[in-house]
């Protein structure tokens, strides 16, 4: 069977970010783009299911501008998956989760996938969006907060986990399905130097802006707009308390909270 | 013409070399320096991920790297622990100088076998009486029929403890000096091959360093290397080879000692400021700064010199001498930023000058390097 798993761009958290000329967007210049953490896990778990049954192919997809989103596929290539489309984002299009999910849609509905991997979010503007509204678009359902999926092959089902308030339910999945997935419980293997290599060389499928356009044009013109993109302020200096006892240490922590932070009434 | 941006290629590889150098190996670096412990599950995941052969074309199982990324990933390696990363690219020196001057069957029967699994590979040329006179060595390599028989003992040796084969520098004819040396692949199984105790080290005490002792240890010729009389070349070749990497491990101590003392002087507050507000440690971190940039910029070009199909004797001498005397240098201002802190071992920064230290005498002292380069130079001026 073919796995899908969606890689997204985001910026390395080490970037410093920068608002655009406009004020409404992410100034990409000096940016370096990585794959987010959540689709790192996807990936993980994309290549344990690969590894468990046989047969089983991985393909890794991703929207975005060309160059950044090539650059995540080579890293999920580096990392084991077997083939990757890139689905180039149109100029103009907006970043919006419902455009993204239509574009992956266009690529996805050409070929004949029986799961579709993606993180539950993106570490960039963490919408959790994507896999939910994929899965309306094809018609299958959706899983959740995932973690610890499995293939059962008695019942031809996936059994997986999902995270609830103070706990997790164990969950058996029958196929196609979207399963989104948690961040950072797998433990994601890192690339080998000689994979890293082949993944340069490596051949990827494109989905070029052209055909991408027709197919986001209906949602498109539901996008969010996004306003303003502002930095959060700059955090000023801690304020130490001097005490001689517990109680006093608390006393003045409580008037501070009060009424300089305003916190209580 | 001269581009000092790395490609994406070498972005990704020294980003995953980061990676483990971070998740890897610095957790442990404290504690394997503290013990004197041999990481040798480190070791082995660095094999797995490819960090260790580099230098081997990958056709014989190797990873195949060019002089220049290997020095980017060195140097990664050797931010998180210089000790570590001695041990990891031991393998790369003992290995080259099979490259060098080994056969394509010999290449394949030798490196093919090591490759696959998870080997190390010490290179044996120092010996007890001295390590930069090579050409007064004296173990003895005597034929044999089908072998040579090989007497005498060699030191200082990365690795020697837990390697399964050694390249092993040997003479034939004292009387011939340069001429008489040969040098053999040795393997670990062979009778007489007795490896010595680890030594205690000032630094890199994540590294296992012993003598080898060759007692009638019977190599068969088929493992000798090169022409008869061309280990003296071969041994030169191949130190030429792996300098420009120390370049970039004494890089990476620098660079280190730098994240070190200014990450602390942002956070260390005197007459009521931080003491990186004083002009004192701005002076030092700014000097510090130079010394780092210089070194990686002489270690890039020397491999860059290399990897363009030149010897680059003088570029590899200049880079490894200068960055291992700047790493030594840095490495010291970074202790004295630190204060009395610095010069506790609950502080990283008293190991990078123990670290760096060693970067000034293996692999060609500081004195030979300045040897060299001044021979070249005249050579120049002939």
């Amino acid at each position: 069977m073919e796995i899908a798993v969606l890689v997204k761009p985001v910026p390395d958290a080490e970037t410093r970010l920068r608002p655009d000329a406009g004020g409404s967007g992410l100034d990409p210049e000096g940016v370096k783009w990585v794959l987010a953490g959540y689709d790192e896990s996807a990936v993980e778990q994309a290549l344990l299911l690969k590894e468990s049954i046989p047969g089983t192919s991985v393909r890794a997809i991703s929207y975005g501008p060309l160059a950044r989103a090539e650059e995540v596929l080579r890293f999920a290539i580096a990392l084991g998956c077997d083939a990757a489309t890139s689905v180039e984002q149109p100029a103009g299009a907006p970043d919006d989760p419902l455009v993204t999910a239509a574009a992956l849609h266009l690529a996805l509905s050409k070929r004949a996938v029986a799961l579709v991997l993606c993180g539950k979010q993106a570490g960039d503007d963490e919408t959790g969006l994507v896999g939910p509204a994929l899965a309306e678009m094809l018609g299958i359902a959706e899983y959740g907060v995932a973690v610890n999926v499995r293939w059962d092959a008695a019942s031809s089902a996936l059994t997986l986990q999902q995270s609830v308030e103070g706990g997790l339910v164990r969950v058996r999945a029958s196929l196609p399905a979207v399963v989104a997935l948690q961040q950072a419980w797998n433990d994601p293997r890192t690339a080998k130097l000689p994979n890293i290599l082949k993944s340069r060389k490596a051949a990827i499928e494109r989905m070029p802006a052209s055909e991408v356009s027709s197919a986001i044009a209906t949602v498109q013109a539901l996008a969010a707009r996004r306003l303003a993109f502002r930095l959060p302020p700059p955090r000023t200096g801690a304020k130490m308390i001097e005490y001689k006892s517990p109680e006093e240490a608390a006393e003045r922590l409580v008037r501070i909270l009060r009424e300089e932070a305003k916190v209580f009434p | 013409m001269v581009d000092f941006a790395l490609t994406s290629e070498q972005t990704s590889l020294r980003d995953m070399a980061r990676k483990f150098a971070r998740t890897e190996m610095a957790p442990h670096a404290a504690e394997c320096d503290r013990a004197g412990r041999f990481p040798d599950e480190i070791y082995r995941k660095a094999w797995e991920l490819g960090l260790m052969n580099l230098n081997v074309p990958t056709e014989y199982g190797g990873t195949g790297l060019a002089l220049f990324d290997q020095c980017l990933i060195v140097e990664e390696l050797a931010h998180a622990c210089a000790g570590m990363t001695t041990s990891i690219i031991a393998n790369c020196l003992a290995l080259e100088p099979i490259l060098l001057g080994g056969t394509e069957e010999q290449k394949h029967r030798i490196l093919d076998p090591f490759c696959a699994e998870y080997h190390l590979a010490s290179f044996c040329l120092t010996e007890p009486s001295g390590g930069s006179d090579a050409g007064s060595l004296k173990t003895h390599a005597r034929r044999d029929g089908d072998h040579y028989v090989l007497d005498g003992e060699k030191c200082f040796i990365t690795n020697a403890p837990f390697a399964s084969l050694y390249t092993v520098f040997a003479t034939t004819d004292p009387t011939l000096r340069h001429k008489g040396i040969n040098a053999f692949v040795v393997s670990r199984d062979t009778e007489g091959v007795l490896p010595g105790k680890e030594e205690e080290k000032m630094g890199h005490r994540a590294s296992a360093t012993s003598t080898v002792r060759f007692e009638g240890a019977r190599v068969p010729v088929a493992n000798r290397l090169g022409a008869d009389g061309e280990g003296f070349s071969i041994a030169m070749r191949t130190l030429d080879q792996t300098r420009t990497p120390i370049g970039a491990l004494a890089t990476g101590i620098a660079q280190a000692a730098i994240d070190h003392a200014a990450a602390y002087a942002k956070r260390r507050h005197t007459f009521g400021k931080p003491i990186a507000e004083h002009q004192a440690i701005q002076i030092k971190l700014a000097d510090m700064t130079q010394a780092l940039r210089a070194a990686r910029l002489l270690t890039w070009e020397a491999a860059w010199t290399i990897d363009h199909g030149e010897r680059g004797s003088l570029e590899s001498a200049v880079a490894k001498c200068f960055a291992s005397d700047a790493a030594m240098r840095v490495a010291d201002e970074a202790i004295q930023v630190f204060g009395g802190y610095g010069y506790m071992k609950e502080y990283p920064v008293e190991k990078l000058l123990r670290d760096a230290k060693l970067a000034q005498i293996y692999e060609g002292s500081n004195e030979i390097q300045r040897i060299v380069i001044a021979r070249e130079l005249l050579q120049r001026y002939a």
